[in-house]
């Protein structure tokens, strides 16, 4: 289990990272580094989004998977890794250097 | 009721005698055939009556009678029972056969509405099972599967929508597929309808009612026994993995080169980020409490600088003069190379186009080289103090020229200008006397070279006035006088960027007045003063790649960037370095990105410039061709308002 933290900790330590969050499959966060408005937020938001982008990938082609979904906006950048059960979610500002 | 029955009677007579009349001709036609050919006209007439007889126990009319009627009612329709009699006077075979009825569908009108017509999408469920959605609508190929000819009849009873025999007790051979009755009559609406189809339900649409029973929170013994599961470490394991690398990657998409949005984001840009602070570079050992005097950045390796310090009053044992190279390129604190000599050092130079010397002026007017390549931390070569050479404090020292014919150009406050030959310092190839009209020399504290010349130049000297000089030629010395300064001249600079357009006839200078002046060569008057600062300002230098931008530095420690293109009147970005020092010289490094600044702690400061504010972009030139004329109208308009003023 202390691999877990570590490992998200030193996600979390990144240059540029607002936060680190894993939801399960129903869109119910599990650890999360922001506070619980702005994660359930994110929670509910971007695993609809995901689970949106997945049916579209399969659709298009049946034996094609969702394996990373990234959106880049004007204030930062939103990262999505999908799991078979999980999904991480990471929000980083880039930094334009 | 008299007359009709007389009328009745008439006409029956009538068609007695009409009847008699044709039969009469018939008999007589009869008889001359009979007469003529009584062969066939016999069998004829037997067959006749034998057809006729069997036509009467038929219960059909004669012939005759047919007859008759036919002529009465002559209508196309009944043309056909005239063939109908004629062939039969032929013998016809007839067989009996078997009547098949066959019912064939009408063809099916398919219609679509005008709606959409997708299918359900059908979502899909957490265990991954489709939902047995609502009935498909669509082509009736969906709707009624059961018409297909090879499968209906040998479905499995287990499927719900096989066909319901209306008859269990047939059997499958008497299957016959010419018989389509049972296929039309199973169907229990009768014919397939088509029915209207409706617009496809989205996945939205659905979830929309799912959400409210969602948003539950996990316990945290749920938790912990999520965060237990060695599926969910794996999980995190490869999935970190992969965002660790998106995380590094910080590239730029958006990324536009053309310079369009420019504009745009240097309003969201704080001013602290034009200009930010690399690094300083300091020396406990030599740097400390010595005034920075020069600074030069090498061409053959840009990370070098060389800076020359003044003398150390505290430390009366150490030479009294410093000159250092730093690396910018490493981490390391501490110089590449430390130069001494004995004089403290006015002005340092890397000689242009050897990279191994460094060149030297002094406050004694001698003129030192050192080289990196021996050992020596001491001059290799030196000017003699005698009159030939300098014996005033050389503050300007400039290697012009090409890579086969350059010379070390030395000016001293005592207007006496050398060119020297690197190889060969013990005596000046060349020397000459900078003088102003007869005799009075210059005190020239600075002076630099045009652009791309190696004949003109201009020096700002002690007496607040600028000068255009020659080296060679027939206008050899001083020419030209430029008024307009109320301080002695600090710094003095050529315009130098290549481009389109060629500005090198302007120049700025600073003073001890506050204030920095812009010039052309061509015209007495300044064309602009800068009156920004509130001290003096001890240096300012035009930037190596941007036409219309120049930094500045002022005894407050302030460190100014104009940009003409956009301001003016003020600085466009600027920075105070905090310790309250005084900044005496500044320095752009040859990529117009950073900027090195002394001040007079022995602190040298790099600052990096912001990257759309040091690059040009290409419309720079012609704006700044603008607002140079902009500011000499102004000038004109000032000089006309100053005129007026005196009268």
């Amino acid at each position: 289990m202390s691999e877990v933290e570590e490992t998200l900790k030193r996600i979390q330590s990144h240059r540029g990272v607002q936060g680190t969050i894993v939801v399960n499959s129903e869109g119910i966060p599990i650890r999360t580094t922001l506070d619980n408005s702005t994660t359930v937020q994110y929670a509910g938001l971007i695993h609809q989004l995901a689970q949106k982008a997945r049916s579209t990938v399969r659709e298009l082609d049946p034996q094609n998977d969702l394996t990373f979904l990234r959106i880049r906006s004007k204030k930062n950048e939103i990262m999505c890794a999908p799991g078979n059960e999980y999904i991480l979610l990471v929000i980083q500002t880039p930094d334009a250097s | 009721m008299a007359d009709r029955k007389a009328e009745l009677e008439r006409k029956k007579a009538r068609l007695e005698q009409m009847r008699r009349e044709r039969q009469e001709k018939v008999r007589q036609k009869a008889s001359p055939a009979e007469g003529g050919d009584d062969t066939k006209s016999k069998p004829q007439k037997d067959l006749r009556s034998e057809t006729d007889d069997l036509l009467r126990n038929l219960g059909i009319p004669e012939a005759s009678t047919v007859q008759t009627v036919v002529t009465k009612s002559p209508s196309g329709g009944e043309e056909v029972v005239h063939t109908v009699k004629t062939s039969s006077r032929s013998k016809v075979k007839l067989s009996l056969c078997k009547v098949n009825e066959t019912s064939i569908a009408p063809r099916e009108q398919v219609s679509y509405s005008k709606e959409t017509q997708t299918l359900n999408a059908e979502p899909v469920d957490k265990d991954g099972s489709s939902q047995q959605g609502s009935p498909r609508f669509g082509s009736p190929k969906f709707s009624h599967p059961n018409l297909e000819w090879d499968d209906e009849f040998f479905d499995d009873d287990d499927d719900d929508e096989v066909l319901v025999y209306d008859d269990p007790q047939r059997s499958d051979d008497e299957a016959d597929t010419d018989s389509m009755d049972q296929g039309v009559d199973s169907l229990p609406s009768g014919m397939p309808q088509v029915k209207m189809v409706d617009p496809a339900k989205t996945a939205e649409d659905l979830v929309k009612k799912e959400e409210p029973p969602v948003v539950r929170e996990l316990t945290e013994e749920e938790k912990e026994l999520i965060l237990n599961d060695p599926e969910f470490n794996t999980f995190i394991s490869k999935t970190s993995r992969i965002m660790e690398r998106a995380l590094a990657e910080n590239y730029d998409i958006l990324i536009d080169y053309s310079g369009g949005d420019g504009e745009n984001k240097e309003d969201d840009l704080l001013a602290g980020e034009r200009l930010k602070l690399n690094r300083t570079f300091y020396d406990e050992r030599w740097s400390r409490h010595r005034t920075v005097t020069s600074l030069d950045w090498s061409i053959q390796h840009p990370e070098l600088l060389v800076a020359s310090y003044n003398v150390n009053e505290d430390a009366p044992h150490d030479p009294d003069g410093i000159a250092l190279i730093w690396n910018n390129k490493f981490k390391k604190t501490t110089p590449e190379y430390v130069f001494h000599c004995q004089s403290a050092l006015m002005s340092t130079c890397f000689a242009k186009f050897h990279p191994n010397l460094v060149v030297g002026g002094t406050y004694s007017g001698q003129i030192v080289l050192w080289d990196n390549r021996v050992n020596k931390r001491t001059p290799i070569q030196r000017t003699p103090l005698s009159a030939a050479a300098h014996t005033h404090p050389v503050y300007c020292v400039n290697v012009v020229g090409t890579q086969n014919a350059h010379n070390l150009i030395s000016v001293s406050t005592d207007g006496k200008m050398c060119s020297w030959s690197l190889d060969m310092l013990s005596q000046p190839q060349d020397s000459m006397e900078l003088q102003h009209k007869q005799s009075k020399a210059v005190a020239v504290t600075s002076f630099c070279f045009l652009s791309g010349d190696v004949n003109n130049f201009v020096v700002g000297a002690e007496d607040c006035t600028v000068y255009t000089a020659c080296r060679h030629g027939s206008k050899a010395g001083i020419n030209e006088a430029f008024d307009g300064h109320q301080g002695p001249i600090t710094a003095i600079d050529a315009h130098s960027v290549p481009g389109q357009i060629d500005f090198s006839p302007y120049f700025l200078t600073s003073s001890f007045d506050w204030t920095i002046k812009l010039w052309s060569i061509k015209d007495q008057k300044y064309i602009h003063s800068f009156e920004d600062n509130s001290d003096y300002v001890y240096g300012v230098e035009w930037s190596p790649i941007h036409p219309a931008l120049f930094a500045s530095v002022d005894g407050n420690g302030r460190l100014d960037l104009w940009h003409l293109n956009n301001e003016t009147e003020v600085p466009t970005a600027s920075t105070v370095i905090d310790g309250n020092v005084a900044l005496n010289t500044c320095r752009w490094h040859q990529s117009g990105h950073h900027i090195s600044v002394g001040d007079d702690m022995g602190k040298i400061h790099i600052y990096d410039v912001g990257e759309h504010l040091a690059n040009p972009k290409s419309g720079e030139w012609s704006k700044f061709v603008h607002t140079i004329q902009e500011l000499k109208q102004h000038a004109a308009e000032r000089e006309d308002d100053s005129n007026l003023a005196l009268r």
